[in-house]
């Protein structure tokens, strides 16, 4: 294999890949390795950790096809470090990666291509496909992620969940204590309901770069593929029934308050701060005679605290939240107005954008 | 055979690294060994692909030497059978609106002769009958067998939530299912209304051959007549050319005809011929299997506790029922918590009496009030005129059974005897037993108080 590249966009395609080689527990040291493939007018890189791959496909002038794996995080840092501007000239022989960019060359040990894993295969024809911008592949995931859990023992609740309703595709993640969702886009024709890892997910939104337009994503049964410009993302998806989520948002809620978002979420840090020893806990009260929404907390050793605001509301209610889940939901919201409802001391608490009425996030109260 | 998976196993990692053993096989299961066709599970579809391209003749010499027979392997990623379809199945519709909306659609673009409003998941077979509506039923079943006779009209009543769209949607179908060449149609009256001025305003002659060529006209949601003079004289003069023709006209509605105020009498004598039937709450064993039933359908075990603590809790409507059963289930999932469990942590009972909790006895007599149209303040009064009387014993009943406040209390909020509070609710509960009208009466205002 002989190619040569130019050291930017070489650089910055290793720096994608390389994110997802030695990441494996097992430390199988193929999995350290990116595998670089000439042919044809395209070199590609690819790095998988058995969970995820990434695929990075190059115009490059190739001289010789053939392939080679080298360990990734070498190879990228020493690429970044070299000069911009200059062409790299990259020659695999004899198991080892020569690399000469004017006057710096090096030479790596690498490993036959052939004991790197097999990528899994798509059948395009039977995937589901979907087409969605980036900006709004970004913030809809951004938005739903928050509640994602990190908990191995419930796996479904490790992922987000993609699934067709009433003809629209949703996206929801829950850790079993609050849950959002977002209708993420309109008119779909086919159906999908799959759980993708959160980690994937995010591994796909650190690629996105700002000249990328679409993203497009294609479901089977076992996997997903995100395809971005010259980048492929190749994830497993969680195997696992994810919980039928949609029953658990409230169809009313019986107080609903507009609330402006900076003043709510410098009220619920504030009180934050007091609620660490009860573990989070701060109490979100109305009061109908003299219109206020308030939040407090009460730490016994150091003191308590009370802050309020005006709310249009009219009758009293009081519901105990965690506040940390609180201020993430509120961040989850480019708004600057909120509408945060609720009723009854155990019924699920539901914040939404005033404007926004796609994205729904919920959180369970806790017991007072 | 699960000893010979091991030797299996012991042998391949004889013949693949460490390393490569510990990423590729250490988490193989085998799954089944029938009809000679081994099945092996894999964590995920990236080892599988190993398993298959590379490892493949590793995996076969080792099988080989250890002397397992197959004629195949089938490698599988997962045990828990993905994407359930439990979303789908449902005994009752999940809420009104959507149906609507279907049927909607449906009868826009009615050029699809075949279009007859029904949705095939009504069926008499996930019908559950209890005492609460056999008689309802069974002249259901009557009218499959001999349409236009003996039940015509078909008129059943009752509050929102209870079956009646189900049921009357269950004829339409099994008349299809054994007379598939039946002419059929479900409609709304709303939905009827609409095609009436529709035919009106741009002067089509459609709308009389749409219906009055029929065999068998399903009307739902009546009580929405209401105000709508126009199509009651059509609905009048639809009815009796179809009933003169002996087609079978079947009628749904949340109260009998003649307390629909609008509707002129020799329409409601008309639907009154039939003799309507009411459709009631199912008692406390009917909500039982009723949730039995749904929970079976969606393939869920659940303790019996938890099915009687539902059916014992929720009295409203059917509908309500099943949600709350759907919520259960859905928060036991999410939570990983069984759901007697969460009933034991009150999270369900907290649901449903929140709904109880946001009216205020002052709002509570205020509705009553406004429904009798007396002013608040002769329910508060001492007036001891009939009908202020009777309504004020309504309030205390309501009081005592909504709001589960005690007499006492009671008496203090309407400045009355504790013992006058006492026999008002007696009064009116044995009034109930007795009294039709006024058990439609408190059955209006249980979901007026509601539905604020």
């Amino acid at each position: 294999m002989e190619i040569e590249i130019t050291q930017e966009r070489l650089s910055k395609a290793l720096n994608i890949v390389s994110r997802v080689a030695a990441t494996t527990k097992t430390g199988l040291p193929i999995l350290n390795n990116v595998l670089l493939r000439a042919d044809g007018n395209q070199l590609s890189l690819t790095a998988t950790n058995l969970e995820l791959a990434t695929v990075d496909y190059l115009a490059a002038k190739i001289q010789k096809s053939g392939t080679i794996t080298v360990p990734a995080k070498l190879l990228a840092e020493f690429i970044s470090n070299l000069p911009k501007n200059t062409t790299i000239n990259l020659l695999a022989k004899d198991g080892k990666l020569v690399t000469t960019a004017g006057k710096y060359k090096s030479t790596i040990n690498g490993i036959a291509a052939d004991d790197f894993p097999e990528l899994p295969r798509i059948e395009e024809k039977n995937a589901v496909t979907f087409k969605v911008e980036s900006s709004s592949f970004h913030s809809a995931i951004t938005e739903v992620i928050v509640t994602s859990s990190n908990d191995t023992t419930r796996p479904a609740l490790t992922g987000v969940y993609f699934n067709t309703f009433e003809k629209s595709l949703y996206i929801a993640a829950t850790d079993g204590y609050r849950l959002s969702e977002k209708k993420f886009i309109e008119d779909v024709t086919s159906d999908v309901f799959a759980v993708v890892p959160t980690s994937s997910l995010q591994e796909v939104l650190r690629s996105v770069s700002d000249d990328i337009d679409d993203i497009e994503m294609l479901f089977d049964e076992t996997q997903v593929r995100f395809r971005m410009g010259e980048i492929e993302i190749t994830s497993k998806l969680i195997d696992g029934s994810f919980p039928d989520y949609r029953q658990l948002i409230p169809k009313k809620t019986d107080i609903n308050i507009e609330l402006n978002k900076a003043e709510f979420t410098r009220m619920t840090k504030v009180a934050a701060l007091f609620a660490r020893e009860s573990g989070g806990s701060v109490i979100c009260e109305t009061r109908a005679d003299d219109k206020t929404f308030s939040i407090s907390a009460v730490a016994s050793e150091l003191g308590e605290n009370s802050s309020a605001m005006e709310a249009n509301v009219d009758s009293d209610g009081k519901v105990v939240l965690n506040s940390r889940f609180l201020i993430d939901a509120i961040g989850a919201i480019d708004e600057d107005k909120l509408n945060f409802g609720f009723s009854g001391k155990l019924a699920p608490v539901v914040i939404r954008g005033a404007k926004d009425k796609d994205y729904t996030h919920i959180i369970m109260p806790l017991k007072s | 055979m699960r000893n010979e998976w091991q030797s299996v196993l012991d042998e391949i990692g004889r013949n693949v690294s460490d390393m490569a053993f510990a990423t590729y096989f250490s988490n193989l299961k085998l799954a089944s060994n029938k009809n000679n066709i081994l099945t092996i599970e894999v964590p995920n579809v990236f080892i599988k692909a190993q398993i298959e391209g590379k490892y493949n003749p590793v995996v076969i010499r080792a099988l080989k030497t250890i002397g397992i027979k197959y004629d195949q392997i089938k490698l599988t990623e997962s045990k828990t059978e993905r994407k359930t379809t439990r979303r789908s199945i449902e005994v009752l519709p999940e809420s009104k609106p959507t149906r609507k909306a279907e049927t909607h659609t449906i009868t826009s673009n009615r050029l699809v002769a075949r279009d007859n409003g029904l949705n095939p998941k009504y069926r008499f077979d996930n019908y559950i009958v209890g005492s609460n509506n056999d008689l309802a039923v069974s002249a259901a079943h009557a009218i499959v067998e001999h349409p236009g006779e003996r039940y015509n009209p078909y008129f059943i009543y009752g509050g929102p939530g209870l079956g009646k769209t189900h049921l009357i949607q269950a004829i339409g179908n099994e008349l299809i299912k054994q007379n598939p060449n039946m002419k059929i149609l479900y409609v709304t009256i709303e939905q009827f209304y609409h095609d009436f001025v529709e035919a009106m305003r741009k002067k089509l002659d459609g709308f009389t051959d749409k219906y009055r060529k029929l065999d068998v006209l399903i009307i739902d949601d009546f009580q929405f007549i209401v105000g709508k003079e126009k199509s009651q004289d059509e609905f009048f003069h639809t009815f009796n050319e179809l009933h003169q023709k002996n087609k079978q006209i079947i009628v749904s509605s949340d109260r009998l005809p003649t307390q629909i105020a609008t509707v002129d009498e020799r329409l409601s004598s008309r639907l009154m011929m039939g003799v309507p039937i009411d459709i009631q709450l199912p008692d406390f064993e009917v909500r039982c299997a009723i949730l039995k039933s749904k929970a079976e359908l969606l393939g869920v075990d659940i303790e019996n506790r938890a099915i009687e603590y539902l059916a014992e809790n929720i009295k409203s409507n059917i509908r309500d029922l099943e949600g709350k059963l759907n919520q259960l289930l859905a928060l036991s999932e999410l939570r990983g918590v069984s759901p007697s469990d969460l009933i034991e942590d009150g999270y369900i009972e907290e649901a449903i009496y929140t709904k109880r909790r946001v009216v205020s006895p002052k709002q509570l007599i205020d509705k009553v009030a406004k429904y009798y149209n007396l002013p608040s303040k002769e329910i508060l009064g001492k007036s001891r005129v009939k009908h202020i009387k009777s309504a004020r014993q309504v309030v205390m009943y309501l009081l005592n059974e909504e709001l589960n406040l005690s007499t006492v209390r009671i008496g203090t909020e309407l400045s009355k005897d504790h013992s006058t509070v006492i026999h008002g609710i007696r009064k009116i509960k044995q009034d109930l037993k007795l009294d039709f009208s006024l058990r439609e009466q408190i059955a209006d205002l249980r979901e007026k108080i509601y539905v604020s």
